[in-house]
Parts: structure tokens; sequence; C-alpha cells
């Protein structure tokens, strides 16, 4: 395991500047199912600028174990933490998938759901010199023939190719029908977009928002429930019921006490209300989903069986 | 702003004095990961992300940029004292350079590696300076289709590092095609050679194989016959370069340059098939008289080249980055995260609306770069005496320093397990002479080039007229044979 | 037969079972209904199958008298060294056993002094005492500069605190 805690640019100096709120936690361990540097744990990190800047958690614990999308992590924390009140774990859609594609015994079931913080939805881009020049025709062209229309994304099983499964079942076709192409890391696939090695890509839409600026991508669509930028509209206005975003939370371990999970909750929900959360938001891009209790719980089982569905199709679950 | 005023603007904000403390302490921090094995660079600036809280956007990215070339002079050093490599470009490095060490080379080893990543990281840094955009858009061109030629043309390196039998030196092939397959099918989301074990669905480290195959297999063949009454003292030698060893580096040092560059460029290419055409390159076109030298007392040649277009391409994985927003590498996908937790969203514009940030970086990559040199070269001398340290004490010091790398970052026992199961198993090949080159060599390229395979036929609909037809992908598939071809009969015409 | 064409038969063996293994790994790999050309199982069979080719090649070379004999190495070879064996996989052993549940120092510290007693180090004080000075700078080293810790036991720990520390 992966014990992080960083003694060379002393991060209690910013924390005395701003204002503090009543500390809720003296210390809380943070536990990070994927390596250094990725979008889990760049949310724990946020969480922990945040909540420390205000004073209601004296000190975080980073702890980081990576692997298969975070169900080699995931049941360490289940055994090592159980019952702890003071022990969340950063997780999101990512791990609902790879939950059900590798099998793996221990699941988000088996953890406690606290809080959804953020969300991205999914866009759908072709190269700038594409025929196709809006959704309709993507959709039509996709109606035709599935199998013609190549589409650049992440890795098999992956919010991406998820997001492609629900769109062909959307429009009659079996999500096993498109010509997914996967590749390891958002460069290759945006290299392979800009470059038309491809006819579309689907990906988070910061990872492509700069090359729509820039107009070497045009954006067609955005999977979310509303529109995530104002000048693309949603597959929903368009006709198609699809609606999948990769979201990123918080979760408590197994067997905590009711109160105790109150007490967690009333922490993401003091800490969401602070300005330095929208400033976070802002500044990474992030949009707000925030989510908990009951409405969290049930979200999560929509988000299980629509996963699940698209991934039984496409032979991973 | 034209290329000379950015970089005008850019120097005067990388010398001032706080600027240059950020640089130094890259270059250093980066040596010391470079050095170890499996803590590479990428992870070392995730690990420092949080920093980004705390420091203005310019000292950050000049401390990242520091690393990112402080490993790749580290990554040689050990490669070549320990035979660990520290960076997977680093690998081919460790071929003649750790065999010029063990036979008292130890010092102009060194030192071609250090001035050739010097000459190539300046080539490089040009290359960023002046050439960027207009390589970036050619590279965009190519497609899986041209990147599964281009893998073919590297396989044809295999055929330089076979050894004895080419049945045995296959094998070795096999086996490294074997452990490149271990992990998550990225195409189709299935597991592949797991045996059910969950860390194993990430796939197996190719740094820790190349340790496991290079540093542990010796050290176990070493015990395996060792005499207690023969202690083998190594020869350390000359420190410094002669002026032949000159004379055969500069040569390498800019072919490797101008071959590692348009790969670091290339979307999917990076720092390790370079460095196997590099050495290929060089084997092929040594003198004959020097000819012996490569895979017995080890060439000069073969660390200079292939060190050079090591660094060359670390630097051009920088220009899809700075000039289109592109992480093509997992340290340029961390880079890129830093980017947006100072809310800068790096993307074609990035060069128009933060000039004055790009520009200092790119300033401070020629600061590292000198700094490196000039830190490395007197370092010479100190590092070669290492080889001084008696036997037993050196190759303990091997093991523990393989774990730090291996263990330390994933906490993982059963990468501690595969680490030494794999240096008993290179134990064996050493006993039985099984090259070990080519299982690392499969191990890069067959996953990559399986991959490209697949991407090209899903885009092609399953034509696999594709890689024929398109013309780039033609025409490499072509260099590839005659790379395979040609120096035979070259030689048969030679000869005459 | 010749005991070295008998060890090469073994490696021929070998080969060939890691060939049959693979193919075994490779049936394993569920069939993917994805719109694919060429799927999952496509080319791990094909590597499976060259590797078990190449093993029967050996096999068939082994039999024909095996390469060992050609090689200089093996023939002015010193004998086995067991005493170095086996001190040297116990210090591998026992960094894997110990590093968990004991810490990064102690373990890598039992598996230096183990390694170099496998070389012919007879001065076991003095090892273990380079060892642990050693694998606590690198230790200290990853925590103060990089906010890593590479695997902290009892002895980390007990040095934290005597500076007054936590553990991080």
């Amino acid at each position: 395991m992966l014990r992080r805690h960083l003694m060379l640019a002393a991060p209690a100096l910013l924390a005395a500047a701003t204002a503090r709120a009543e500390q809720r936690f003296p210390s809380m361990s943070m536990f990070i199912p994927a390596g250094p540097g990725g979008g889990w744990d760049g949310l724990g990190r946020a969480i922990e600028q945040v909540a420390r800047g205000a004073g209601l958690v004296g000190t975080f614990q980073f702890e980081n174990i990576g692997g298969a999308g975070g169900t080699v992590g995931l049941p360490r924390f289940v055994a090592s933490k159980r019952g702890r009140g003071d022990a969340l774990m950063v997780s999101g859609s990512i791990m609902v998938g790879s939950v059900l594609t590798n099998k793996t015994p221990v699941g988000l079931q088996n953890v406690t759901p606290v809080a959804r913080l953020t969300e991205e939805a999914d866009v759908i881009v072709v190269p700038a010199s594409s025929p196709i020049q809006d959704i309709r025709g993507f959709l039509a062209a996709m109606k035709a023939n599935p199998g013609g229309t190549s589409i650049a994304g992440g890795s098999a099983g992956g919010t991406d190719h998820i997001a492609l499964g629900l769109v062909l079942k959307a429009l009659g076709h079996s999500a096993r029908q498109g010509s997914y192409v996967a590749f390891a890391g958002g460069g290759p696939a945006q290299a392979a977009i800009l470059g038309a090695q491809v006819s579309a890509g689907m990906s988070g839409l910061s990872e492509f928002a700069e090359q729509i600026k820039a107009g070497r991508m045009r954006a067609l669509a955005t999977t979310g429930a509303t529109r995530s930028d104002p000048a693309i509209p949603t597959l929903k206005e368009s006709g198609v019921e699809v609606v999948i975003t990769n979201w990123r939370g918080t979760f408590a371990p197994p067997g905590v006490r009711p109160e105790a999970l109150a007490k967690l909750v009333a922490l993401m929900q003091e800490m969401h209300a602070l300005p330095a959360w929208a400033e976070m938001l802002k500044t990474r891009d992030w949009a707000d989903a925030f989510m908990v209790g009951e409405a969290f719980a049930a979200f999560l089982d929509r988000d299980r069986a629509q996963t699940e569905a698209v991934l039984k199709e496409i032979g991973l679950a | 702003m034209s290329a000379w005023d950015g970089l005008a603007l850019g120097f005067g904000h990388a010398l001032t004095l706080s600027n240059l403390g950020w640089a130094l302490l890259g270059c250093f921090l980066g040596t010391a990961v470079g050095v170890l094995p499996g803590i590479g660079p990428a992870l070392t600036i995730a690990l420092l992300l949080p920093i980004t809280f705390q420091v203005e956007a310019t000292g950050a990215f000049i401390l990242f940029c520091g690393i990112f070339y402080g490993a790749m002079y580290g990554g040689s050093t050990t490669s070549i004292l320990l035979n660990t490599p520290g960076e997977s470009g680093s690998i081919i490095t460790a071929l003649e350079g750790a065999k010029m060490a063990r036979n008292g080379r130890a010092g102009p080893a060194l030192a071609t590696a250090a001035i050739g990543s010097f000459v190539a990281g300046t080539i490089g840094t040009l290359g960023i300076s002046f050439l960027g955009p207009v390589v970036v858009e050619f590279a965009l061109k190519l497609g899986p289709a041209e990147y599964f030629s281009l893998m073919v043309l590297c396989f044809v390196t295999v055929s330089a590092v076979l050894g004895g039998s080419a049945l045995r030196g296959l094998t070795s092939l096999a086996f490294g095609l074997l452990l490149g397959l271990v992990g998550i099918d990225l195409q189709t989301g299935q597991p592949r050679m797991t045996f059910g074990i969950p860390e194993l669905l990430d796939g197996v480290n190719v740094v820790l194989v190349a340790v496991a195959l290079f540093a542990v297999g010796e050290t176990l063949f070493l015990a395996w016959r060792h005499n207690n009454q023969k202690a083998e003292v190594r020869p350390v030698g000359s420190i410094m370069m002669s002026r032949d060893d000159w004379k055969r580096s500069w040569k390498p040092w800019l072919r490797g340059s101008f071959l590692g560059f348009p790969f670091g460029v290339m979307p999917a290419g990076g720092t390790e098939m370079p460095t196997m055409l590099s050495y290929y390159a060089e084997r092929k076109l040594v003198a004959p008289e020097h000819a012996a030298e490569f895979g017995t007392t080890g060439a000069i040649e073969g660390v200079a080249g292939p060190e050079a277009a090591n660094n060359a391409a670390a630097a051009g994985i920088l220009v899809p980055m700075l000039t289109l927003g592109l992480p093509t590498s997992a340290t340029a996908a961390i880079m890129l995260s830093a980017f947006q937790s100072y809310g800068i969203n790096p993307g074609p514009m990035l060069f128009e609306q933060q000039s004055a940030l790009v520009w200092t970086l790119i300033a401070s990559l020629y600061v590292a770069n000198i700094m490196l040199v000039v830190l490395n070269l007197p370092l010479v001398g100190l590092w070669a005496r290492i080889l001084k340290i008696p036997q037993p004490q050196l190759y303990a010091g091997i093991l523990v320093f393989a774990t730090i790398g291996t263990y330390g970052i994933s906490n993982s026992v059963i990468d501690l397990v595969l680490l030494y199961g794999i240096g008993v198993v290179a134990m064996f090949m050493r006993r039985f002479d099984f090259p070990t080159a080519p299982v690392v060599i499969g191990m890069i390229l067959g996953p990559m080039a399986e991959q490209a395979m697949r991407q090209a036929l899903t885009i092609s609909q399953g034509d696999w007229g594709t890689f024929v037809t398109r013309p780039g992908s033609a025409a490499l598939l072509v260099v590839a044979l005659l790379a395979l071809v040609g120096p035979r009969v070259w030689g048969a015409v030679r000869r005459g | 037969m010749h005991d070295l064409a008998r060890a090469d038969l073994k490696v021929g063996g070998f080969v060939l079972a890691l060939g049959g293994l693979a193919l075994w790994q490779a049936a394993e790999i569920p069939v993917s209904p994805l719109y694919g050309q060429v799927g999952p199982k496509a080319v791990p069979y094909g590597v499976a199958a060259v590797l078990a080719l190449l093993g029967a090649g050996l096999v068939v070379q082994a039999l024909r008298g095996g390469w060992s004999h050609t090689l200089e190495e093996v023939q002015d070879a010193a004998p086995t060294n067991w005493r170095a064996l086996v001190l040297l996989g116990a210090g591998l052993l026992a960094n894997v056993a110990l590093i968990g549940p004991q810490g990064f120092c102690l373990a890598a510290s039992v598996q230096f002094v183990l390694v170099a007693a496998a070389f012919g180090s007879s001065r076991m004080g003095r090892d273990a005492a380079l060892a642990l000075v050693l694998t606590l700078a690198v230790w200290f080293g990853f925590v103060m500069l990089l906010g890593v810790n590479i695997g902290a036991g009892l002895l980390e720990g007990s040095i934290l605190r005597l500076l007054g520390q936590e553990l991080p």
C-alpha cells in the first residue's frame, strides 16, 4: 500500500490562511483504489485540500492501491477498514463496470455509499473534416450500418464503450455491433480522431473540450441528463433515451454505525457548501453532481443495472 | 510570436534564481528516481502533484520537466553499472553498457551516455522549439495500420540479439511475447493468461522483467557457480573517453537523436522503439574492426546510439503535449492533469494562451539539460567506483535495489514473487545460452503490435489489405524487409 | 545419454510444457462476441503454438546430443555451489515473507546479509549494520522527498517516534 504524506511543501501553510470551521474529524484516512495522478486520486486530493483548508478535518492519511479498475484495492479497503467511521474511499462509475467485468466477489454492494460528488458526461465527436455534420447524421449512419462507423474511445468495457452500447441499443441494435476501437489512454485516441483515422470518437467532455474549441473536432452530442456545454445538444434532446456519465464519489467501509455514517454524510454536505469547493469544481472543470443517502443508493442501483445490461451484451458480465 | 521571441521571453523567466532552483531540484529528484527501477518520472510527478496547490505554475512545471529529463539520465547509469535498467527506455542501453562496465570501460560508457543524452536532449529541445507543430501534423497522418508496420520494422531488431542459435533466440522472443499477453485485452476487455490472479489483470511491468532477467538472473547465476577462493575483481579502467571513443560516438549520437525525436512525437511512439532501431542500426553500421565488440566486450556505439535515441524521444514526447494537448505517454498525461489543476486547459491553443508559461518551460528544458550534463560528467568517476565494492556487498546491494523499485510503489508481494521467479528462469536461460534481450523486445513490441493490428482491422472492417494499400504502411513494410535482408545482400555483394 | 544432453532435454521439455500451459490459458479466454475482426484469442493461440513448436524443436535438438556441450562457459564452469544458492534463495524468500509484516528495512536487511553471505562475506555483523544504514537512508529518502512510505514496520515506526513524528 502506498501511504502518502507530503512533507516537501507543507500544506498546513495554506490551510492556516482560510477561515476555519468546527473540526469534525481530527484525522481521516482516505483510500484511493488507484495509483497517484488519476481521476480518483485527484478527487481525493481535492477533498483533502478543501476540507483541511476549512478546518473540517485535521489531517488526511492517503493510501493508494491501484490495479484492475479499482478491484485490487476494494477488497483491501473492505477488510482493513471494516466498521471504521473515519475512513473514506473514492470511487465511481469505473468501478461499477470493473467489478462486473472482473467478476470479483467483493463489489460496491460491500461498501457504504456516502456521497456522489462530481460527474462528467461523454461527448460524441467527429473529425473536423468528417461528412457527418450533426447528431442526426451520426445516428442515421449508426442506424443504417453500425459496423461501418468506427468509433475511438478508452478501454473496452469502460464508460465510453458502455455509452456507445447504450446508443446502439436505443437505435434497436445490439451493443456488440459497433466498430469500437479501444485505445490505451486519451492521447492516442485523440490523435486517431484528429488524424481522421476513425470516423468518430467518444470520451469525457473535458478530454476533447479544447480540440472542440479549436475547431479540430466537431462535437455532436453529450450524454448527460442536461447540457454540459450550452452549445452541444444532449442525446436525450435528439430523441435517444440515453443518459450516462462518469461519476465519482465517496464510500465508507462496511459495517459503519448509522451515526458514524451520518457524520460522514454531514462532512460531505458541509464541504460541498463551502465556496472553496465551488471554486475547486470550477478550476477542475468538474460538474457538480452532489447526491447523498437514499437518492445516491438508488442511483447506484440504476447505474449498475444499466452498466450490466450493456456489459452482458458485449460479453463482459 | 516567433520561436526566437518566445525563447528570449522564456529564458528571461527561466533564469531567475527561484526557477533555476526548481530546475536543479527537478534534475536531482529525476536522477534519483531514474536510477531506481520501477519508479519512473510519471509516478514521481504524480506523487508531487499536490504541490500544485502551493507552488505557482511556472515553478511546478520547471520542476516536473527537470524530473522528466533527469530520469532519462539516471536510467542509463544503473543500466550500465549494475545491468539494472531504471526505465524502459534504458533497457537497450544495458545490452552493451553493462558489458563495457564489466570489461573495465564503465567510465567511457557512462560518459558517452551522458554526453549523448546532452546532445540528443539539445537536438530534441531545438526540435520542440522550431519544428514541433509541423512534425505533429505529420505524425497525425499515421494510423494504427502504419503503427503496426512500424512495429514489424522494429521486430527486425531481434535478429541482432538472437545470439548463437536462432532456435534458442526465438524461444526467448516467444517467451517475451507470452509475458506481454498477460492482462486485460484492451480491445475486448477479456482477461488473458492471468490464472485468475487479480494483480495480473493490469499486466506485467516490462521494467520489472528487465531487472529480473538482467540483474536478478545474473546474480543467481553467479551464486550458482560461485567459488569462494577466487574473488573476481572488476577492473575500473580509465574514466575519460579517449579520442577514439569520441570518434566512435559522435555519429551514433546524431543518428540516435534524429531517430528518437520523431518517435517521441508520434502519438503511439514512445522511447523504446527508437532505442531498438538505433541499436540495430549501430550494430549494422559499425566499423568492421569493432564489430566483434558487440555482445562480447561491449561496443561504445551500442551505448551512444540508444541513449541518444532515448533522450531525443523523451523530448519529442513533450511536442504533442505542448502543441495539441495530447498526452501520449504516462508522464505527459500526468503533466496535463497538473495543467488542469491550475485551471489551464492544455490544447491546441496552449501556445497562444499561455505563451509565457510554455516558452519558460521550453527554456528550462535547455537549462535542465545543461545542468544534467554538468552534474553527471563529474559524477562518472564516483559512479564507476561503485564497481569497486566487494562482490558480496555489491550483489546484495543490487538485489535490495531491485526490491525497492518493485515493491516500494506497488506494495505487491506478487510483484516480488514475479521478480524473483523470472530471475530464476533467467538464471537457467544464462546457463543454457538463451539470450535475454529478445524477451524484453518481444514483451515491449508484442502487445503494441497486436493492438495496432486489431485496431487497424476494426477500422478497415476486416480488410487485411489495409496494411499494403495504405502508402505509409506499405512503405514501412518495405523498409522492414530491406532492413532484414539488406545487410545480408550487401555483405554478399561486398564479399563479391 | 550424456548428462549435459539430459539437462538440455529438460529445458526443451520445460519450454514445451510452457507452450502447453499457454495453450490452456488461451483456451480459457472467454470468446468475445464483440464486432471485432481478430478476437482476443487469436494472438495468444499463435504465441502458444509457436512456443510449443520451439519447445519441440529444442527437444529434438537435445535428443540429437543437445547444445550445452558446445558452450565454453559450461565446460569450464565451477561445480554448483549449493551453499551459495541456498543462502541466496533464503534471502529472497525471507524478503518476500518479511516485507509485509516487518516492513521494508528489516526485510531488505535480512536479504542483504544472506546474499552477502552467499557470496562469501564472513562478517555478518558489519553487513547487517551496513544494510540497516542503507535501507533506512533509502526509506527516509522516500518519506521525506516524495512523501511515499514504501512499507513501514516496527523499526521505521519506532525511529519516527524517536524523532517525535507520527507514522505518515
